[in-house]
């Protein structure tokens, strides 16, 4: 076969407007769709993260009380009173209170430094609170140090501030504040006047947010010995048996009507599986994926309408000369090879530009939108798609003036 | 070199079959120039486009070169084009998006010829031509005399025994007519067999033979070529 690049070039030149036209559509195509591309992996990415908690098993129950004008004190024994009662469910395994839950869709996070007289902050992490069955109930892995003890478990009243001098720490945080790896009775300081020490380390704990501007801080957490006595309600974070977690579902709130009626558990979203949890907190991940993946779809599928378009009609304009080529001795997958080859050098210039738009539009996103920069995978993938698909718009209208018959020279016009 | 028995060609369409060639006959010889002549419609560009390869025919048999083409396949038709024979064809087709030198070097391309050789080739049938300066220049930029001039240079580029001219005059005014005429002399006295169809008598008269065709067959093969040329006229 006859690769005849620098004749094709000459040629194309003859057929600027549509030349450039199809390269422009190309370069706009790859700039848009390996953007694309890196925001659907990123989301799906996302959506596959590890919570570290026992997915599987545990659901969590949005409690509130009916009367909001309890004291602390009568919060607490509320609530001691109701962890009995479901900790007491032969369907349950444990239960804590909670003021937030990994992958809730945001809530509490604290800015953590080394000093209190620190400014600038060392760095932010999720604060979850929680007694001594926390770590338990969500099923974390504690690779370091201990657990709380019950009585290093505070009370936390409506709108207070209480830095308990116990802590325990993900990982990540912990590699994060103490690179060396020796986090493990170190101290830190987390927007408050005295410091907390780290007793304990699990590995993972996801935050409560999924938002991607938090990214930054993705694994940073850390969990208090408190039992946040909120008067307007609270989260009960409990643990079914294995296999058991439809029948802790039916059974808990009914031992916590039956200990006392007066709260509120919505039927709808008061009680909520992580199978739903995580569902719900990763839709506008999973809507941005699919949304890009249409928006792929229907530019790449525009892009080759355009090819096949442009092709044949070129095909059809130059019928006379391709039967002169063919009259001249081209065998007919010269004159396929043609096509192919004139498509591939439109392509390949589309797809330079498009590369630098790709690059261009990705730096805006991560300046305009703190998101990540764009790896090269994506605009190579971006590249083979998008010349696989030009040869294979092309290819039709290509065979067809591979057809053209010899004859066609000597037909006058 | 070109030897055509019993050769027929039908062209079929919905509603009526045409005989465009029938109990068609013809011998050229090797280095022959032989002139083509017959009313409008009689089958002289149908039996050069099976001649040149760039048709099939319906029956009968045709040997070029000593070989019975109706065996080959597209690929050796293809071959045989791009070897054996130049075409000159009346509109001249040139491919107006390449310049002359682009369009001269079409054919050596297409036989896989290194870019020195092609661009010596080239020159060098510019040179017989006498368009060498031309080179750039895209079809548009040239008159009809020019034109058909690069497209004989095109078909002189891969040196081919067989040269076939579809009324390569047809376009042309009697001054440029004959320019090409007096090129395709020489090209004769190099070597090449030469089969052209003309309407022009003077230049059939040119040729060493005439052949006439009416009605899809050869009438009158005389060996005596003014005379024959007077009678072609006298038709037209
Ligand atoms: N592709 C075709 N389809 C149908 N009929 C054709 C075709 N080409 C030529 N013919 C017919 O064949 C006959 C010979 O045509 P042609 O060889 O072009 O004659 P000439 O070149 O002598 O004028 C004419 O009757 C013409 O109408
Ligand atoms: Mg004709």
């Amino acid at each position: 076969m006859n690769f005849q690049v620098r004749p094709i070039l000459t040629a194309l030149r003859q057929h600027k407007a549509g030349t450039l036209l199809i390269a422009l559509q190309i370069a706009l195509t790859l700039a848009i769709v390996c953007n694309a591309l890196f925001i659907i992996h990123q989301r799906l990415g996302n959506l596959s993260a590890s919570s570290g908690v026992d997915e599987a098993n545990v659901f969590v129950i949005t409690n509130m009380w009916a009367d909001m004008g309890q004291s602390t004190s009568q919060v607490d024994a509320q609530v001691r009173a109701d962890l009995i009662a479901l900790r007491q469910l032969p369907a349950v395994r444990d239960a804590t209170p909670a003021s937030g839950y990994p992958l809730r869709g945001g809530g509490w996070d604290n800015f953590v430094t080394m000093t209190p007289e620190q400014v600038k902050p060392t760095t932010d992490a999720a604060v979850y609170t929680g007694d001594e069955h926390f770590i338990d109930t969500l099923g974390l892995n504690l690779v370091a140090g201990r657990n709380f003890r019950p009585d290093e478990v505070m009370v936390m009243g409506t709108q207070e501030a209480v830095t308990p001098p116990t802590v325990i720490v993900s990982k990540v945080l912990a590699d994060r504040l103490f690179p060396d790896g020796d986090a493990l009775g170190k101290s830190f300081y987390a927007m408050g006047a005295t410091p907390t020490t780290i007793v304990g380390i699990v590995d993972p704990l996801h935050r409560q947010g999924v938002d991607s501007w938090s990214n930054g801080y993705a694994g940073q957490a850390l969990i208090w010995p408190l039992r946040a006595d909120d008067s307007r309600g609270v989260f009960y974070i409990v643990r079914a048996r294995p296999g058991q977690l439809a029948d802790a579902m039916r059974e808990a709130p009914k031992a916590l009507y039956a200990q006392n009626r007066l709260r509120i558990i919505d039927s709808k979203d008061g009680i909520q599986d992580y199978a739903t949890i995580r569902h719900k907190v990763y839709d506008r991940d999973r809507g941005m994926a699919i949304l890009m993946g249409i928006i792929s779809v229907v530019l790449l599928a525009i892009t080759a309408a355009g090819i096949v378009g442009l092709t044949s009609f070129w095909v059809g304009q130059r019928r006379k000369q391709i039967g002169v080529r063919r009259a001249l001795g081209a065998r007919q997958r010269d004159i396929l090879a043609y096509f192919l080859t004139e498509n591939f050098l439109i392509s390949v210039s589309g797809t330079v530009l498009g590369i630098v738009l790709g690059f261009a539009f990705n730096l805006w996103t991560v300046t305009r939108f703190a998101m990540d920069r764009m790896s090269l995978a994506y605009v190579g993938a971006g590249v083979l798609v998008l010349v696989l698909l030009g040869q294979a718009a092309t290819l039709a209208p290509a065979l067809r003036a591979s057809r053209v018959s010899p004859v066609e020279a000597t037909r006058s016009v | 070199m070109l030897k055509m028995t019993h050769l027929s060609k039908v062209y079929r369409t919905e509603v009526v079959e045409t005989y465009a060639l029938r109990d068609f006959n013809i011998d050229v010889k090797e280095g022959e120039f032989v002139a083509v002549t017959g009313p409008s419609g009689s089958g002289k560009t149908t039996f050069l486009t099976i001649a040149g390869l760039l048709e099939t025919f319906t029956g009968g048999e045709y040997h070029l070169d000593g070989v019975e083409v109706s065996n080959l396949n597209d690929n050796a038709r293809s071959k045989i084009r791009n070897e054996k024979i130049g075409f000159i064809f009346q509109a001249f087709n040139l491919i107006p998006d390449l310049n002359v030198f682009d369009n001269i070097e079409v054919p050596l391309r297409y036989r896989g010829m290194k870019s020195a050789e092609r661009k010596q080739r080239i020159m060098d049938s510019l040179e017989r031509v006498g368009l060498a300066s031309r080179a750039k220049h895209y079809p548009a930029e040239l008159s009809g005399g020019q034109q058909q001039r690069v497209a004989i240079a095109r078909a002189l580029a891969g040196s081919p025994r067989l040269l076939l001219a579809d009324e390569p005059t047809g376009n042309l005014d009697t001054q440029m007519a004959r320019g090409v005429m007096e090129l395709l002399e020489e090209i004769h006295r190099d070597g090449a067999t030469i089969v052209m169809v003309t309407h022009d008598p003077e230049l059939a008269a040119r040729a060493q033979r005439n052949v006439h065709i009416i009605d899809g067959q050869v009438v009158d093969l005389a060996e005596e070529p003014r005379f024959h040329a007077v009678k072609a006229g006298n038709r037209e």
